[in-house]
């Protein structure tokens, strides 16, 4: 029957996409518990400090934002919240962190001629996607190595003298 | 030359010369003619950039004028004041806030900046003269206030608390922090002279100088709750709007150098001549006088970089910031009053 004669030949690559797909989403073991966090930002011209904040999915995160200067304020890409911060008068941002990534957080109150290169960083969760994806391409080197092997082309290149090899 | 050729000159030279023409015949010819009111554009920048232009303005009362602020560097905040109630809030750069408005008697306003710009963003000020039309020529007379004027024929030294090497800070020691709320509860059972009874005997006189007579005419009480029922006599008596407005003044105002609690460590705090004095210090603040506080406000210190508030502030406002300095250190009923 024909229908099964091409199924055999997209059995490996259907095969392959599964496994592709299940590295991607499969959620990592040992996860964190969800805890407060609280973190003070210290808001200056043109800087935040710390400028890189890394939290756990699911925590809860007290922002405290001080400016040490000038009026500054504080924009969360990606959660959307904001506030405006008097020197003198630190505000709190309470929330919790329930996406996954990296967001930015700017200063949201134009404070100075360097205002638009006032960002920091709020990494939620590991940064999976990206190790997930290196992974990925480390794993398709290699099977693309074992498939050459097996479809007999470096055999073709030792003979043809374009791959070197020390074993006789 | 081409007629193709001359019409593209011509396309060019429109460009060059009419498109700046007409935005700025717009801006300084059309729109002020368009207008029913005078128009008066100024321009906002931090101070270290030129402050205000114009930083100062002549209207005759009676006249509408619409006044156009506009911020050519940072967020800058507009307010005019004082008892004017006029805040437009805050100006982004590129952003236009204006306000028509009809000033009904002589005399002098002040615009300025409520938004912490740069360092020097409490020199930001403008001035509004508003004169009589039937008295073009008359100078305006600067504004009198009773209280300084009887500090000054008594004698008062305003600036007594700057402290240097040879003069020590004012300060009386203290068992405790006192508590309005202690204080209170104790009132009744403490005989309390006529004077401290007096709330214009209480404003020219400090606390420590009532605990004192207190103490005189109460041997057998302690001296630690006596100074609670001084700081209650001392609270003030405010209503809670009157507080939060008072709160909102000192928030935008004074806690950049005084710090949000008063205890004289905001973050401007450490690019000043003299330390902030530290309103949370309860031995301090009971040398202090309320007209005293009041008139330190109003006029500023000299030789510190108190700035002055008398222009922007209204007097009744000034007194309201009087009672909620002495919350921070549980004299008064402010927010923070039994906190410490």
């Amino acid at each position: 029957m024909r229908w099964l004669h091409t199924a055999r030949i997209w059995r490996l690559p259907l095969l392959i996409g599964l496994l592709t797909l299940a590295w991607l989403v499969f959620p990592f073991p040992g996860a964190k518990a969800a805890t407060t966090r609280h973190i003070t930002l210290d808001a200056s011209q043109f800087a935040f400090s710390p400028g890189r904040v890394h939290v756990n999915q699911g925590d809860r995160v007290v922002f405290t934002v001080a400016a040490q200067d000038v009026v500054h304020g504080f924009y969360l890409d990606g959660y959307g919240l904001k506030t405006r911060v008097e020197p003198g008068v630190s505000q709190q941002i309470e929330f919790v962190a329930d996406k996954t990534g990296k967001f930015r957080y700017r200063c949201s109150v134009n404070c100075g001629s360097l205002h638009p290169f006032m960002i920091g960083e709020l990494v939620v969760g590991s940064n999976t996607p990206f190790w997930r994806a290196t992974g990925l391409i480390v794993l398709a080197a290699i099977g693309m190595l074992v498939y050459l092997w097996q479809s007999g082309r470096v055999q073709e290149m030792k003979q043809d003298g374009t791959l070197q090899s020390s074993t006789p | 030359m081409e007629r193709r050729e001359r019409f593209a000159i011509a396309v060019v030279l429109l460009i060059l010369i009419g498109l700046p023409a007409a935005a700025l015949g717009y801006q300084y010819w059309l729109r002020p003619a368009l207008s029913s009111t005078r128009m008066i554009d100024i321009r906002a920048a931090a101070p270290e950039a030129g402050g205000f232009q114009p930083d100062a303005i002549q209207v005759n009362a009676g006249e509408t004028v619409t006044l156009r602020f506009s911020s050519t560097d940072v967020t800058q905040g507009i307010a005019i004041g004082p008892g004017l109630g006029i805040d437009l809030g805050h100006v982004d750069p590129g952003q236009v806030k204006e306000i028509t408005l009809t000033f009904d008697h002589a005399g002098t306003y002040t615009f300025y900046c409520n938004s912490w710009c740069s360092p020097d963003h409490w020199r930001m000020r403008g001035i509004v003269q508003v004169d009589d039309p039937a008295n073009p020529g008359a100078l305006p007379t600067s504004q009198r206030d009773p209280v300084i004027e009887a500090l000054i024929a008594e004698g008062v030294d305003i600036d007594d608390n700057v402290h240097t090497d040879d003069h020590p800070l004012p300060v009386i020691s203290l068992d405790r922090v006192p508590s309005v709320a202690r204080g209170e509860m104790l009132t009744s059972t403490v005989n309390v002279p006529a004077d401290l009874q007096n709330a214009a005997w209480r404003r020219s006189h400090s606390p420590a100088q009532a605990l004192d007579l207190l103490i005189a005419d109460n041997p057998s009480m302690g001296r630690a709750e006596l100074a609670d029922v001084i700081a209650y006599l001392w609270s003030g008596g405010l209503s809670a709007e009157q507080i939060t407005a008072a709160q909102t003044l000192y928030n935008k105002n004074c806690a950049a150098c005084h710090g949000e609690t008063g205890a004289g460590d905001g973050p401007v705090a450490s690019s000043t001549e003299n330390n902030p004095v530290i309103f949370a210090d309860a031995g301090y603040m009971f040398t202090r006088r309320d007209d005293v506080l009041y008139a330190k406000i109003r006029r500023g210190g000299m030789g510190t970089d108190m700035p002055n508030f008398g222009t922007l502030f209204t007097q009744d406002e000034t007194w309201a910031l009087v009672n909620y300095l002495r919350s921070f250190s549980g004299t008064g009923q402010g927010p923070l009053g039994d906190a410490h």
